[in-house]
This record gives structure tokens, C-alpha cells and sequence, in this order.
């Protein structure tokens, strides 16, 4: 059977309808349902049934949610009656393809292993007659004392003892090579097994401790990927999608564990700023900063920056439904502020500075773009203010590049959502 | 494993009884029907100790009997997972032997006897070894490692085996061929 080009169409996008990929494998689709539902029970594939009506399933092939589902009543009512017909998805399922193959690849060896040793298994004993099952714990309700073999309950009929299965195609010899012989078989096939599993454990290894990649549901997915359709790309239908359809790194799906994440990933920027840090001044929030304080430029500086993060995160906390767009945004500045730094680091090495630190200038930098914010924002002005009146030179300095970079820092739209913060 | 526990019973007491020996008369009857039983949480009573405490009787309508509240000290037998015992053979089968340990049953099946003990039937059927030194017969005291347990409300039953170290027979019945 063709099962390695079978997972090319799940590649493209991860919820396959079952004809699309029997028409892909060539498959007879009677044949293609068979395998699937074998591969459903060993789950290995998530099968979704969902009655769509023709529209509907080229909605899906847009990976459009079908607007008709199951809404058989309001359609009767005046319009053509629409035929729904049973539409079966399947989509592969990751993380549970490792844990399933994990489990019995377990299985196997500990079965090996319990023949091979002492064995500390209940034996159980089948009647060949009316097959049922019995175990060693049932003995005393079985023994017989007109032979010496074990007898069904039912029907009287001589018990067989269900072990060494996979030894036990032993004809052969008397009883002592017998046993002797079916401990070198199940040596050699646990021998057999550690060879022949060992590129898919070292697979699996790898794998281990990625996340692997989460697609959500069927109707999680289709809307999801609406977004992206009205630009006809299909191609967008992928993994690097989370289901959001937000672009990002594909993370596990945990929701908000992603800020945190998202946090200390600034911590990133930080490390530009990393001789700042290692100043070993205290950050000081800006709602700290009061009238008159002493101080350094660098924890004003800092402040700027900290601030931002802080914003950052308040807005996170607040707006914890809205996290993911903010997240995606918050991906875009970054990336947005990363070449504007770029752009500025060049241009604030021409600068005077007060302390002629390199890593200064990018809190200088920095500190225009948070400063912008914070001129915009009239609740904060007064503050700000006072810290204006203070009379530092450097903070005249600082006003003075403002104005100056004013146009450029500028560029960053997202600073609106600042203000929205 | 034994116990020294206390348990707790409601015992019912006709009135003919009632008089002066009211309470060794409640004892009595506390003895005979608690020792011997077995309940699958405690397991098997093995002997009621003493008697801790007798509680209020309460006569109960309609009829003319008292409950009263008994607590007492007992030692009980109770048979665990992964414990050793030694015990005494009862049955030899082809299947494996059947042996006691005190008032427990344990079942070994003859695929946890170690392989070079083969069954011999006969009139004495028994487990030897190829070259007749051990041997596993009626009487035959052995030391076993309990591998389980089913437990019913009131029956306890145990399954077996000799197949690990220091396990097996500790001495043959007297009449040994």
C-alpha cells in the first residue's frame, strides 16, 4: 500500500477530506475508509464525520467554515431544499502519534521482558470449548478431582493455560529443550526488536521534546484560515499558522502561558542592552519618578524602556482575550523596533553623549520612542512635565533629540496602541 | 502479615440471657461469631484478644433483642502482594499445587515452578527435579512469594510462585522417597 506519499496532502494542510485523499493515493475510497478507521482506533488519525451540503464543501476547500452546517431547517424554508451529504475529515494527530507508538513499542519490550523472567505473571486459562476466560485467581473454583487438569464451569472442558504466547509454537521435544528453546526464541526477538526499532526511537528521541504542531479542531482550523483565503493562498493553510491564524512561532497551545513567553522573549532586547544592566541601577518605573529624585540618566533611561514592558504587560493583563492580537502585534514591533534601532545606532553614534557609552545609545533610542508616547498622553503630561522642569541638562538633551528623531521614531504605528494601553 | 487491631461490631443478644452474667454471655457470642471469618478489608480473624469496651444497649422495637456496641481487640491475618510465607501443600496438579497458610489459600501455577521441576503423576503426583533431589509433594512445606491477591467481601485468595531466589521447598514430609 502507498503509505509513504500518503502524507503528503496532511503536509499542505493538516484537515484532509477523505476523498481528496483517495483521489491523491488512488485509492479505492471503501479501501481508503477501512485503513482509516483502522488507523482511528489505533489513534494514530482524528476522523471528523460532518454532514455539508455541497456548498459547503468548497467552502471547506477554500477552508471556509461551511455556513450551512447543520442548519438543514432554516435552508427548507423557503429556498431550494439543500442535500447534506456526510463529509468525512481526518487530520493527523502528532502528539498522539508519538505517545501511541511510545506506548507500544513499551508494551512489546515489557511483554518480552515478563516472558523471559521470572515471570511474576498471573497465568491465565482458556476453555477451547465455550472460550471463556479464567484466571489463576478462579483455580480453586476449577480444580477437578477426577483428573488432574483444570475444567470450565460450563462445560466441563479441559482448561488450557494462556502463557508464553509468543513462544509457544514449541512442538517439538520433550519438555526440558522445549522451554530451553523458547527462551532463545524470545532472546532473539527482543534482540530482533532493539535492532529494528532503533531509527524509530532515535526519531522519536528528536522529537521528544518538541511541541508538537496543534491544529485544533475542524472548525477551529477552517475559521481560522478564512482570514488568509480571501488572498487565495492556500499555502497559508500550514502549521506556521497557529490557530488563531496569527503568525508566530508555532507554540504549544497554551493560551497564556504565551505571554510569558512573549515577555521574556524582550529579554532579547535587553541583552542589546546588556551594559545598562550591568550598571547595576535599580529600573525604576516611570510612576516612581517623582519630582526632584536623583536620578542617573541610565535609571531614567531604563525606566523608558522598563516602562515599555511593563505597558507591555499591563496591557497584556488586560486585555487577556485580546492577548493573541496583541502577541502578533507585539511581534510586529518588535521586529518594526528592531530596525529602527538598527537604523538609529548608527545615527546616535554621531550624537553627543553624556556618557559616550555605546549600549547608552540604544536606551536613547529607546527612551525617544517611549518618551513620544509618553508626550502624547496627556494623563501622564504633568508628570512628565515636572520631570521636564527638573532642569537636567540631560533631560534638555534628551528633549533635544526628541525632536530631532521625533519624525522617525515616529514610524511605528503600533505606538497607538500604547496610548490605547 | 499479622495485625493486633480493633474492630468495632454490633452484636445482638436475646433476652434469656439478660442477668447477672450479661456481659460473658455477650463475649461468648462475640468469640463464636466473629473468630474464623474472614472480612476482606481486615482479612482473616485469627483471635479475638480482649474485649475493650461495651456500649449502651439499645432494645430494638418489635422484638425483644438489644444491640449492643462492641469493640475488641483481635489479631488478624491478612495476606499481601509481593509478601513471603511459608506454607504447607495441599494439592499437586498437573496445573501447578495448591498449598495453606493458615487460613489462606494460595494457588501455584505450575508455570511460576521453576522449569527443571517436572510433574509426576501417580499415586503421590508431585514436582521433581530432573535429578530427584527436590521435591514438592502433599505435606511438603515450601517457602512461596505471594504475587496476588483477589479479595472478596469475605473470602481471601492468593496466587503464588517459587521461581525467585530462596524460594521453594524447606522440607519434605517425613515419608520422603
Amino acid at each position: 500500500m502507498a503509505l509513504q506519499p500518503s502524507i503528503e496532502p496532511f503536509n499542505r494542510q493538516p484537515w484532509v477530506r477523505e476523498e481528496d485523499l483517495a483521489k491523491a493515493l488512488k485509492l479505492h475510497s471503501k479501501q481508503l475508509r477501512r485503513i482509516l478507521r483502522f488507523f482511528e482506533e489505533e489513534k494514530l488519525v482524528t476522523r471528523v464525520h460532518r454532514k455539508e451540503n455541497a456548498k459547503g464543501t468548497k467552502q471547506h476547500n477554500a477552508a471556509a467554515a461551511a455556513a450551512n452546517d447543520g442548519q438543514p431547517v432554516t435552508n427548507k424554508e423557503g429556498e431550494v431544499k439543500v442535500k447534506m451529504h456526510t463529509h468525512s475529515y481526518c487530520c493527523l494527530d502528532y502528539a498522539q502519534i508519538c505517545d501511541v507508538i511510545r506506548y507500544r513499542i513499551h508494551r512489546m519490550k515489557k511483554k518480552l521482558k515478563d516472558e523471559l523472567d521470572s515471570r511474576n505473571t498471573i497465568q491465565h486459562y482458556i476453555c477451547p470449548s465455550c472460550n471463556k476466560r479464567y484466571s489463576a485467581f478462579d483455580a480453586l473454583q476449577l480444580v477437578s478431582f477426577t483428573d488432574e487438569y483444570f475444567h470450565c464451569e460450563i462445560c466441563n472442558g479441559e482448561l488450557v493455560a494462556e502463557s508464553d504466547k509468543l513462544a509457544s509454537e514449541e512442538t517439538g521435544d520433550g519438555d526440558d529443550n522445549g522451554r530451553k528453546r523458547r527462551r532463545e526464541k524470545l532472546k532473539d526477538k527482543q534482540q530482533r526488536i532493539e535492532e529494528e526499532l532503533k531509527p524509530l526511537v532515535a526519531q522519536l528521541d528528536r522529537v521528544k521534546n518538541l511541541p508538537a504542531p496543534e491544529f485544533g479542531s475542524l472548525q477551529t482550523w477552517e475559521r481560522a484560515n478564512i482570514g488568509a483565503f480571501p488572498n487565495g493562498d492556500l499555502g497559508a493553510a500550514d502549521s506556521s499558522r497557529n490557530s488563531q491564524g496569527q503568525y508566530g512561532t508555532p507554540m504549544p497551545y497554551i493560551g497564556e502561558t504565551k505571554f510569558e513567553f512573549y515577555i521574556l522573549g524582550d529579554g532579547v532586547k535587553e541583552g542589546a542592552e546588556s551594559g545598562k544592566n550591568g550598571s547595576e541601577l535599580k529600573v525604576l518605573p516611570p510612576w516612581m519618578i517623582k519630582d526632584g529624585m536623583n536620578l542617573t540618566k541610565e535609571q531614567r533611561g531604563e525606566t523608558s524602556n522598563a516602562s515599555k514592558f511593563d505597558e507591555n504587560s499591563e496591557v497584556k493583563d488586560d486585555k487577556k482575550q485580546d492577548s493573541k492580537d496583541d502577541q502578533s502585534i507585539q511581534e510586529e514591533y518588535i521586529k518594526a523596533y528592531y530596525e529602527a534601532l538598527k537604523k538609529k545606532h548608527d545615527e546616535a553614534s554621531n550624537k553627543v553623549k553624556t556618557e559616550g557609552d555605546i549600549h547608552i545609545s540604544d536606551p536613547q533610542s529607546e527612551r525617544q520612542l517611549g518618551k513620544k508616547y509618553k508626550r502624547e498622553d496627556e494623563d501622564e503630561g504633568i508628570e512628565w512635565e515636572e520631570q521636564q522642569h527638573t532642569g537636567n541638562t540631560t533631560e534638555t538633551y534628551k528633549l533635544a533629540d526628541l525632536n530631532a528623531e521625533a519624525q522617525e521614531s515616529g514610524d511605528d504605528e503600533d505606538d497607538n496602541e500604547w496610548e490605547d494601553g | 502479615m499479622f495485625f493486633h487491631i480493633v474492630l468495632e461490631r454490633n452484636m445482638q443478644l436475646h433476652p434469656r440471657h439478660f442477668g447477672p452474667h450479661l456481659r460473658d454471655k455477650l463475649v461468648s457470642k462475640l468469640i463464636k461469631d466473629v473468630e474464623g471469618t474472614c472480612s476482606g478489608r481486615h482479612g482473616f480473624v485469627v483471635a479475638i484478644t480482649g474485649v475493650e469496651d461495651v456500649g449502651k444497649g439499645l432494645i430494638r422495637e418489635g422484638t425483644g433483642f438489644v444491640t449492643f456496641p462492641v469493640k475488641y481487640q483481635c489479631v488478624v491475618f491478612r495476606p499481601f502482594k509481593g509478601e513471603i510465607l511459608e506454607a504447607v501443600v495441599t494439592m499437586v496438579n498437573k496445573m501447578g499445587f495448591f498449598a495453606e497458610a493458615g487460613p489462606v489459600q494460595i494457588f501455584v501455577s505450575n508455570h511460576l515452578i521453576p522449569d527443571d521441576m517436572e510433574f509426576q503423576s501417580g499415586d503421590v503426583p508431585n514436582y521433581t527435579t530432573s535429578d530427584g533431589s527436590v521435591k514438592i509433594q502433599k505435606e511438603s512445606e515450601v517457602r512461596l512469594k505471594i504475587i496476588g491477591t483477589r479479595v472478596d467481601a469475605t473470602e481471601i485468595f492468593c496466587i503464588g510462585t517459587i521461581k525467585d531466589d530462596f524460594l521453594g521447598v524447606i522440607s519434605d514430609p517425613g515419608a520422603a522417597v
